[in-house]
């Protein structure tokens, strides 16, 4: 009995330990020279099948013999997971990424593609939103942007024009006026419960305020937020909400997706969007006529300014710095962002893909005018900020808003927070 | 492992002072039952057997509780982004007590503590109202615990749409009269707003608790002070409170890891820190660190504080409990 006893605790101890043994080592570096792990948040979506398929197809053609492995993470833990493969120096081969802030905190865990991605660089657009001090870290899927979208039918119903939106911020303010007077919708549609408002704010409509130099030294780091321009952008925050532009509750009202349904069911007459994913085109065709949205440039706050349309690299994939087989996964990057996947991904996820030769027209007038102007357009002015400062940027929005903060603190703040990045 | 443990000291039942003659005399009447060659490898393993059956319990405890935990605490000594593997001292510790938001995290914890009372008055009373069958009390019983089924995340978002600045509850206090709250949007509000509803969706298990401690009150005691002429207050104050003293301790504990803990959800669905950086608790901080900022080193700073902020709110509970214990 209790030699049985004895054995049976030696069996449980056994089995314990190897079971400790198989979970530590069921990590994806260790797998065969033949397989390559990729990981993301967007295989899981149906939308995106096709587009994973194409990509596929072209993998397995140049190389018939590598198993590729999607691994479909949830999006609101990805970069958390990411930052523990990230810790342990193990993980997947190949991974996708926010442009800005998100890969450029993490390019120590990755490998510069520039030698083997060069071919790419004419075809595809949005590369800045992958680089860091001068390399390039990803290959861009899709574009993600601000256009600053309106209801074309509440401009009907307020009298205006729906083909010559306002050009200047005067304009724009007695647009607004007659919106409100005639319609019951607010002007702009702003959500920012998540701090992300002032985001989409700042991209959309600061393009209007910077003189064309201030803006490429915003972006190429030369930031002063001391500088009267962008003293003057969150002037406009304040004087938004002051004069009654924005819905009420904003500091309440998520973007995703209480703003964007706010704009979509006909509440608002403006909503600074996106142009990939959601908060877009295709997303705001569902409940509006797609011929009813219209797409405007920023209104001119200062005529020095040279509005154009902020967009950067959205989605983009990269290759992990610990990967034994650099070559293969570069390889899978370039198929991911191969003509044919790509085109796959624009039709069926509703997004603007990187490739600059694809055919859109069948897409509605609102995206032919975002696509007419990506050749022209300059990334936007939030990506460049740290994760950091676009925290501290979004707690400071809200203080702005329900008055607890001045201008003037929040801009110092920024300023301290931005430097030390 | 140390095997220093004799013969009678692994089994507990016969180790006790007053009757180890008698084990050693039962050991001995036991032992002809055993086959001599046995004898020795016998005795071995059963010297063997507990370490055995326990080395899992110890080794699961030791490899996914204390050596992550110590790995943790070392971590946070460490530096992030470019100095990351590097010892930093107490780099991340200044940096922790420097930032306000983190400030704020540890004074939301402060209001937890200071809400507790209330937290645990509410299902006590309505425990209270059901015991003494007011009108009702069965259909209440059901209703009070329902939301307890509900996970935080669904909770918030129910909650979000009821407390939207131009949802129901606003349009109902416009009728009358009373100007719209942003219950969700302003920074004085937001915080117990989050708390209230964590509280409406937690209570129901504090409900049931207090019910199974009402059963075991003394129903000749309430009888004999209305026969006194107590009133309602009176009853509840010099009756069932005094009666319901290990309930009421037990719920508190409860109560307060709860609030401390399972908070998460509620926050990252109905307010994700805000407005203005208002509804943080330390482990929303953490999780913003490690997962949106990459500062695991920092997080694990802000893990190590929680952790011993737990601990002092843990031993401050149990040293209560004992004093409480003692008293009765």
């Amino acid at each position: 009995m209790k030699r049985r006893a004895l054995w049976a605790a030696v069996l449980v101890a056994a089995m314990t330990l190897s079971g400790c043994g198989s979970a530590g080592s069921g990590s994806s570096s260790d797998s065969a020279d033949d397989k390559l792990v990729v990981w993301d948040w967007k295989t899981g979506e149906e939308s995106a099948a096709s587009y994973i398929k194409q990509a596929k197809a072209d993998f397995a053609e140049k190389h018939p013999d590598v198993k590729v492995e999607f691994v479909a993470q949830p999006f609101d833990q990805y970069y958390t997971l990411l930052g523990t493969a990230i810790q342990s120096g193990k993980g997947p081969d190949v991974m996708l990424f926010n442009g800005g802030g998100e890969i450029r905190d993490r390019t120590d865990a990755l490998l510069p593609l520039d030698d083997y991605v060069a071919k790419d660089r004419k075809r595809l657009a949005g590369w800045e939103a992958f680089t860091a001090q001068g390399r390039v870290y990803a290959a861009p899927v899709t574009l993600q942007g601000h256009p600053v979208y309106y209801n074309k039918s509440l401009y009907k119903d307020a009298g205006l024009d729906p083909e010559e939106p306002a050009t200047t911020w005067r304009e724009f303010l007695d647009d607004c006026k007659a919106i409100a007077e005639k319609t019951k919708a607010s002007c702009l549609s702003l959500g920012n419960k998540e701090g992300i408002g002032i985001q989409f704010f700042l991209s959309g409509l600061g393009p209007g305020v910077l003189t064309p130099q201030e803006y490429d030294d915003w972006i190429a780091g030369k930031r002063d937020w001391n500088s009267p321009h962008v003293r003057q952008i969150f002037e406009l925050w304040k004087e938004a909400e002051d004069v009654g532009l924005n819905n009420d509750g904003a500091n309440s009202t998520a973007l995703f997706n209480d703003a964007f349904a706010r704009f979509q069911s006909g509440e608002a007459a403006h909503i600074v969007g996106l142009m990939s994913d959601v908060g877009h085109w295709k997303d705001f065709s569902e409940f509006l006529d797609p011929d009813d949205i219209g797409v405007m440039r920023a209104p001119l706050v200062n005529s020095e300014a040279d509005p154009a349309l902020p967009y950067d690299g959205g989605i983009g994939y990269g290759v992990a710095e610990w990967t034994k087989k650099p070559k293969l996964a570069a390889d899978l990057v370039r198929s991911l962002t191969s003509k044919d996947a790509l085109k796959a991904f624009y039709a069926d996820a509703g997004a603007v893909a990187s490739d600059t030769t694809l055919d859109v027209s069948g897409g509605g007038q609102a995206l032919t005018t975002i696509v007419s102007e990506i050749k022209t357009g300059k990334p936007a002015l939030h990506v460049a900020l740290s994760s950091k400062t676009l925290d501290l940027m979004g707690r400071l929005s809200q203080q702005i808003l329900s008055g607890s903060t001045s201008v003037d603190d929040a801009l110092r703040k920024l300023a301290d927070s931005d430097q030390k990045g | 492992m140390p095997l220093r443990g004799s013969p009678s000291s692994v089994r507990p039942a016969d180790s006790g002072r007053t009757d180890k003659t008698q084990a050693g005399q039962r050991t001995r009447r036991t032992d002809p039952g055993v086959p001599a060659p046995r004898g020795i490898s016998g005795q071995r393993a059963e010297r063997l057997a507990p370490y055995i059956l326990l080395a899992p319990a110890i080794a699961i405890v030791v490899a996914f509780r204390l050596v992550p935990l110590l790995m943790g605490v070392n971590f946070s000594f460490t530096g992030d982004g470019e100095r990351d593997g590097t010892a930093v001292g107490l780099d991340n510790y200044a940096e922790l007590f420097r930032d306000p938001l983190f400030r704020t995290a540890l004074e939301n914890v402060g209001l937890l503590v200071l809400l507790l009372p209330v937290a645990v008055a509410i299902p006590g009373l309505l425990a209270t109202f059901i015991y003494l069958r007011v009108p009702g009390h069965r259909i209440h019983r059901s209703v009070y615990f329902f939301p307890a089924v509900l996970s935080p995340v669904l909770v918030g978002a129910i909650f979000n749409l009821l407390l939207a600045f131009d949802g129901p509850l606003n349009a109902a206090l416009g009728n009358t009269g009373i100007d719209p709250v942003d219950w969700l949007g302003d920074p004085d509000i937001a915080m117990f707003t989050v708390v209230g509803v964590h509280v409406w969706a937690t209570f129901g298990m504090a409900l049931v608790v207090f019910l199974a401690g009402f059963s075991t009150l003394d129903a000749t005691l309430l009888d004999a002070a209305r026969v006194d002429g107590a009133s309602l207050p009176q009853v509840i104050w010099h009756v069932i409170v005094p009666g319901l003293s290990r309930t009421l301790q037990f719920v508190f504990v409860t109560t307060m890891i709860g609030m401390l803990t399972s908070m998460f959800g509620l926050l990252y669905v109905m307010t994700s820190g805000g407005p203005e950086g208002a509804t943080y608790l330390p482990e929303y901080y953490i999780w913003v660190q490690q997962g949106e900022m990459n500062r695991p080193a920092l997080a694990s700073a802000a893990s190590t504080v929680l952790f011993l902020l737990m601990l002092v709110v843990g031993l401050a509970q149990i040293a209560l409990l004992r004093r409480a214990g003692r008293e009765h």
